[in-house]
């Protein structure tokens, strides 16, 4: 063959492998888009540097994340944790697009460091880092990455909500005094942070917009659809960012798997949950804590997303079922132990249509929705924690009630307050026709009457020996009851610590 | 005084250390280099993302710049030190110098000599800043987190632990094996040491755990430093493990320290939550040891698991030595040292080779270096080539070889490796004097002596007359 010839054929081969690298290039481009492995489309929100960095640096970036993830990994491994902060920069800056980076690393400093430390405001400090370095950053280079918002959205549900942590009631505390500065010392008011007149409200809307990346309007519609929501408790913001997950989810649905559009939904629904056993909550400027008390008026919606649940996950609905079983029965005895009988009526009812062959209490298999009234059922739901026929636990379990009863009271619940009470009677009354029998059996094992032992319990609490309330309370209960005064106490208790850390006494 | 042929020899070498500094002033060198250490150090700060806290900042400032003085310095080290010598001669300034009455030997350690000098300044420099940079940031803190700082950072903290009782443990291992051997004479070599560790295994597990629902207490003795301790906290240093292999799990754990009617006692009240294998440190009161500096430590478990305290980290009690400041100038002495063999080595590879050549075999030996961690694990498991963990299969024909070599380099790597004065600061420990000692004459003396005699007895050897590739 001549050398013109050569060269002809060449070209010719030259051309036709352009030619293939043409199809296989679209392909590769499409799997590419697909896979979201990119690098063509450029960094969003990206500083100069971090932007010069990601092109100049091209293949060798993730030699680089690399070796920084062994360096972390090391550290880690030999507890020294304080370079921790700035090795997740570091490799998430380098691989900005690969949501699995993003997750990992604030995953590993939420759940994995944070228990590394006893002392809980460290716990803190690291739990917030990981929810930073999703909210503040991930989000920031990829605002349609709906993992990242599941993830987010964990983090409040899981990590902050449940009770897995021991720290758990102290995260929850950071996160309401953190929500206290956005919503302000009273009930949150959304209308405040929608159309701040103020300056102080300008303020307020400004910390939600810059520090907590949240938009008061989204809020508005959440808050719409899934509540009425209480914004200081961290299962609100699960809501909040699966929300705001399936949103953009909608708008990019091209480049959304179904998997991850069902655990957004799934942390909404059981959140949901978690918002309804304790979406309201009860400040206590006694003890400058709080407590939380369920969110009845959630229940409609709760129950929509289980059903809804059901529909879009055919292969988990046994598990959905029990759950929204669960729900059920708790609304039903949560709205009669709040004196709203027609709504647990509708609910107990409900709960028969739905599950009619499950039996409510537990070793009773003839326990079932259509078998026994809604009082009985409230009743037993009572005295399944205490044994029917042990005096010390019924008296204990009425005592208790009484005094809820009366926390309520001062707190300003008159309703709940009635429904305590109530309740303390019903069972007083239950146990005594359970025990039957004469005079001598009543003698023995009864229990003194309804006012007696409110009165038990009134001298409980009011006893400043016992010191089962402080001061304050004490004379918010005398001012209620209409009771002559307390002498007010020389001096004033300290207020106990609610950290980790060791208290040392000596000899 | 310069007819004494002694002094006219030192003279000649300062004479030489005094050139090789002004080169480096000539070149901008010195200039350059103590501008990019104090960058480093004044902007590292500013760039740097801490956990939060003020001991991690102080912790992270710590390891950052003194690592990128080291790096800094290190490079540069190792570059003028290649090219001060290797460049005189391919320029053939060295031909002018050795006709002068010097001898070979007395250029080389002058010019070793001159770049110590120049090192020693420019550590001198950029340390001071550091040290001015912590105590002033430390300065402006509240008063409770600069005393935190103070007691746990920059601070110089030696340790105590429990005896390991590593004898007793080898004592009664060989009791009660003797006892099983006369029970079955017949075992062969194989069980017999397999017998042996089961029943070191058992002792130590003995020692070690502390079973649910029980206590462990340990006295551990402060010795000679008991009589400067009264009224300074100390701190416990503990860490254990379990079965759970939950990583976000933690366990509730009881402490008690001293003993009830004997010494001042404290406890927890309320369990601490402690995750596993994880130090841990708290600070306890001061002068809860007896009389004769025994501090008695108790943990109770109230886990349905046991804990596992190891004899070699499971509790040690870290108490004041001394000043961070002397802590800090010891660390940048082994620092010091590090650059005395990184001078020796660019040094001695020049003296035989270009300096292009000479700075990538320094180079190719610093690599060697940072790779110890592979040779470690090879040296471990037997064989350079793959090792399988299932099926014990391990192997090449040239691991005879190649581990006995490897296992000879990383003890050389180690004489100089083997110090950490960075972590050792940050998490402030003590870095003692017998330390530093160790460092001049592991690192200067043995290494920098070795590289040091292959040097100059190269240089001596070469002949500086030859063509050489410069033009």
């Amino acid at each position: 063959m001549n050398s013109r010839a050569k060269k002809i054929l060449l070209l010719l081969l030259a051309a036709v492998m352009l030619l293939g690298a043409t199809f296989t290039q679209r392909q590769l481009n499409r799997d590419r888009e697909s896979l979201g492995l990119t690098r063509v489309t450029p960094l969003e929100n990206a500083p100069p540097l971090l932007a010069f960095t990601t092109v100049a640096l091209g293949g060798f970036r993730g030699l680089i994340a690399n070796f920084l993830w062994i360096r972390a990994s090391e550290l880690q491994e030999d507890d020294k944790f304080f370079e921790m902060a700035q090795l997740s920069d570091w490799i998430t800056k380098l691989e900005p697009h690969f949501s699995a980076v993003w997750v990992f690393q604030a995953w590993n400093m939420s759940y994995n460091i944070s228990v590394k430390f006893k002392d809980y405001p460290d716990r803190w400090r690291w739990v917030e880092r990981g929810i930073e370095l999703l909210r503040d950053e991930g989000l920031k280079y990829n605002p349609n990455d709906v993992l990242l918002y599941r993830e987010l959205a964990w983090h409040f549900q899981h990590k902050m909500g449940a009770n897995l942590d021991d720290a758990n009631v102290y995260y929850k505390n950071e996160w309401l005094k953190e929500m206290s500065e956005v919503f302000g010392k009273g009930e949150p008011n959304l209308n405040e942070l929608l159309h701040p007149q103020t300056p102080e409200e300008f303020q307020r809307l400004g910390i939600l917009t810059n520090r907590f990346k949240m938009d008061p309007e989204f809020m508005e519609q959440v808050n719409e659809k899934y509540g009425p929501l209480e914004w200081r408790l961290p299962e609100t913001h699960a809501i909040y960012w699966a929300a705001l997950g399936l949103e953009k989810a909608r708008e990019h649905p091209t480049k959304v798997k179904q998997e991850d559009l069902i655990q957004l939904r799934r942390v909404i629904y059981q959140s949901m949950q978690l918002s309804f056993q304790r979406g309201r909550l009860l400040a206590d400027p006694f003890t400058k804590t709080f407590d939380t008390l369920p969110n009845l008026d959630i229940v409609q919606k709760v129950s929509d997303a289980y059903e809804q649940a059901m529909i879009d996950e055919p292969n988990m609905r046994n598990n959905i079922e029990s759950a929204h079983r669960n729900l059920l029965i708790n609304a039903a005895y949560f709205l009669y132990e709040n004196d709203r009988i027609p709504e647990a009526l509708k609910w107990y009812r409900y709960l028969g249509q739905k599950y009619p062959d499950k039996p409510l209490i537990a070793n009773r298999p003839d326990s079932l929705p259509g078998k026994i009234t809604l009082e009985e059922f409230a009743l037993d739901r009572i005295a399944e924690d205490v044994s029917e026929t042990s005096r010390d636990r019924v008296r204990a379990a009425i005592l208790g009630q009484t005094i809820m009863s009366y926390r309520e009271l001062i707190l300003g619940n008159q309703q709940r307050y009635e429904g305590l009470r109530h309740l303390a009677r019903i069972l007083r009354a239950t146990y005594m026709k359970k025990i039957g029998g004469g005079q001598g059996r009543i003698d023995a094992i009864g229990l003194p009457s309804d006012e007696e032992m409110e009165k038990e319990a009134l001298q409980a609490v009011l006893d400043p020996k016992n010191e089962i309330w402080p001061y304050e309370m004490r004379a918010a209960l005398r001012a209620a009851l209409n009771l002559p005064p307390e002498p007010p106490p020389t001096e004033k208790p300290e207020a106990s610590s609610t950290t980790n850390a060791p208290t040392a006494t000596s000899r | 005084m310069a007819d004494n042929p002694d002094c006219r020899g030192v003279k000649q070498i300062w004479t030489i250390a005094v050139l090789t500094w002004k080169a480096a002033f000539r070149f901008r060198l010195f200039l350059v280099l103590a501008l990019l250490l104090l960058a480093a150090v004044v902007g590292l700060p500013l760039l740097i993302k801490d956990d939060g806290t003020a001991r991690g900042f102080t912790q992270i400032l710590l390891t950052y710049t003194l690592s990128s003085i080291t790096g800094l310095l290190g490079l540069s080290t190792l570059w003028l030190a290649c090219g001060t010598l290797a460049r005189d001669i391919e320029e053939c300034q060295m031909q002018m110098v050795v006709v002068k009455p010097i001898g070979r030997w007395q250029i080389w350690i002058g010019k070793w000599i001159g770049l110590m000098s120049l090192n020693a300044a420019l550590l001198l420099i950029s340390g001071l800043s550091v040290f001015v940079i912590l105590q002033w940031r430390a300065a402006h803190l509240p008063a409770a987190e600069q005393q935190k700082l103070r007691n746990e950072v920059l601070v110089a903290r030696a340790s105590a632990r429990p005896p390991s009782l590593a004898s007793e443990i080898a004592q009664e291992t060989d009791r009660r094996l003797r006892a099983a051997h006369e029970k079955n004479p017949h075992l062969t070599t194989a069980e017999v040491a397999q017998l042996r560790e089961q029943i070191r295994q058992n002792l130590l597990s003995f020692i070690q755990n502390v079973p649910p629902g029980y206590q462990q207490s340990w006295k551990i003795d402060l010795g000679y430093a008991k009589n400067f301790l009264h009224g300074q906290p100390l701190y416990l240093r503990i860490k254990f493990n379990t079965s759970d292999q939950n990583t976000s799990q933690t366990f509730p754990v009881f402490w008690q320290v001293g003993v009830p009617q004997e010494t001042p006692l404290w406890q927890t009240e309320e369990a601490m939550s402690l995750a596993p294998d994880t130090f841990h440190e708290f600070e306890i009161p001061p002068d809860l040891f007896d009389q004769d500096g025994i501090l008695t430590v108790t943990v109770v478990n109230p886990n349905n698991l046991a804990l596992l305290f190891t004899t070699t980290d499971g509790i040690e009690v870290l108490y004041r030595d001394g000043s961070f400041a002397l802590n800090f100038a010891r660390g940048l002495g082994i620092i010091f040292c590090w650059m005395a063999l990184l001078a020796a080595l660019g040094l001695a590879m020049a003296s035989f080779l270009s300096f292009p050549v000479a700075a990538f075999a320094s180079c190719a030996a610093l690599v060697v270096v940072f790779s110890s961690s592979t040779l470690k694990n090879a040296v471990t498991e037997g064989t350079f080539m793959t090792y399988n963990q299932e099926t014990g299969e391990r192997g090449s024909p040239l691991d005879p070889v190649v581990i006995p070599v490897f296992k000879g380099v990383l003890t050389i790597i180690n004489l100089a490796k083997g110090f950490s004065p960075i972590d050792q600061l940050s998490a402030g420990r003590s870095i003692t004097w017998l330390e530093l000692f160790r460092a001049v004459v592991q690192i200067i003396l043995v290494l920098g002596g070795i590289l040091a005699a292959l040097g100059i007895w190269a240089f001596t050897q070469r002949e500086l007359a030859t063509a050489q590739p410069q033009s």
